[in-house]
């Protein structure tokens, strides 16, 4: 039994994967745990107060919009902004620009957005602190798509492409 | 032959996992039978990679973006396969106890599936095209 220990070695085994080689695939991997725990954590209000009295139907518009300022940021690649890309688009990198500048507008506007649900929809009403969990929920689903989105868009590099 | 021993031990593992799976859904004290329904998303998680798999044969670059936005959606489905029996339990269509087995059943059929793609197909000398 003595010096079974002795083949330990830290670093080396083969467990120890690359990580940089691996940052996209965790990267997305990140994402969409956030993606589609922020969905189901609105799916799971939405089931639980059904009446429009305690959850207005209205206040999914904000996950809503940062779904669609997602698929916006991501839609158009880093390399396309900065205009090292082969080809120019049909609209070039201004429009390229211009078109992540109105996804990230949508984004933060959707985060703004459930803070203001949070506040002026279940805080400042005093309703029971049921109601407030149920506000919060909009707050952690909206950050939870902003940084879904922001980890998609920024956590991947793109020099493993090429 | 490691590959038969792998393919009867990951069936094995299946199959432990459908039992949890069925155990949640058909034992007396709980009798409900919506959490069947994430039998549709342990069909549908292994779809993207298959499809992203076919599409990007191009082997000598580490990663792109029809492989990440594959791995986006596969976590998505299996996120999704563990939020229902949460949602189900919350709304007290089935219980806690019901919800804690089909969750345990969930992991037990994604590490098989994951288990599948690491034997089957995640070698560079085997490819799944061979299949």
């Amino acid at each position: 039994m003595s010096g079974f220990l002795d083949g330990i070695r830290c670093g080396d085994c083969e467990c120890n994967v690359d990580w940089g080689e691996r940052r996209n695939t965790i990267a997305s991997i990140a994402a969409g745990v956030l993606f589609f725990t922020g969905w189901w954590i609105i799916i799971d209000a939405a089931v639980k107060y059904p009446d429009e009295g305690t959850f207005h139907h209205a206040y999914h518009t904000c996950g809503v919009i940062a779904t669609v300022a997602f698929l916006m940021i991501n839609a158009v690649s880093n390399g396309q902004v900065r205009g090292d890309s082969y080809s120019e688009g049909c609209i070039g990198q201004t429009g390229a620009r211009v078109w992540l500048f109105l996804g990230f507008m949508l984004a933060f506007g959707s985060l703004i957005a459930s803070m203001w649900i949070l506040f002026g929809g279940f805080v400042v009403p005093r309703k029971s602190c049921l109601s407030v969990f149920c506000g919060a929920i909009f707050l952690i689903l909206s950050s939870f798509l902003l940084i879904r989105g922001l980890v998609f868009k920024f956590g991947r590099t793109e020099d493993l492409w090429q | 032959m490691a590959g038969i021993k792998a393919l009867v031990g990951l069936s094995f593992s299946g199959a432990i996992g459908l039992t949890f799976l069925l155990l949640g859904c058909a034992l007396e004290q709980y009798g409900v039978y919506w959490p069947l329904f994430v039998l549709i998303f342990y069909v549908l998680s292994p779809i993207p990679t298959f499809i992203s798999r076919r599409l990007s044969d191009d082997t000598d670059s580490s990663s792109n973006a029809c492989r990440e936005l594959a791995y986006f959606l596969t976590t998505g489905i299996v996120v999704s396969a563990f939020g229902l029996p949460i949602v189900l339990a919350r709304t007290t269509t089935i219980t806690w106890g019901a919800c804690g087995l089909v969750m345990t059943g969930n992991a037990v059929i994604f590490l098989t599936i994951f288990g599948f793609f690491v034997v089957f197909g995640g070698g560079d000398d085997f490819s799944w095209e061979q299949w």
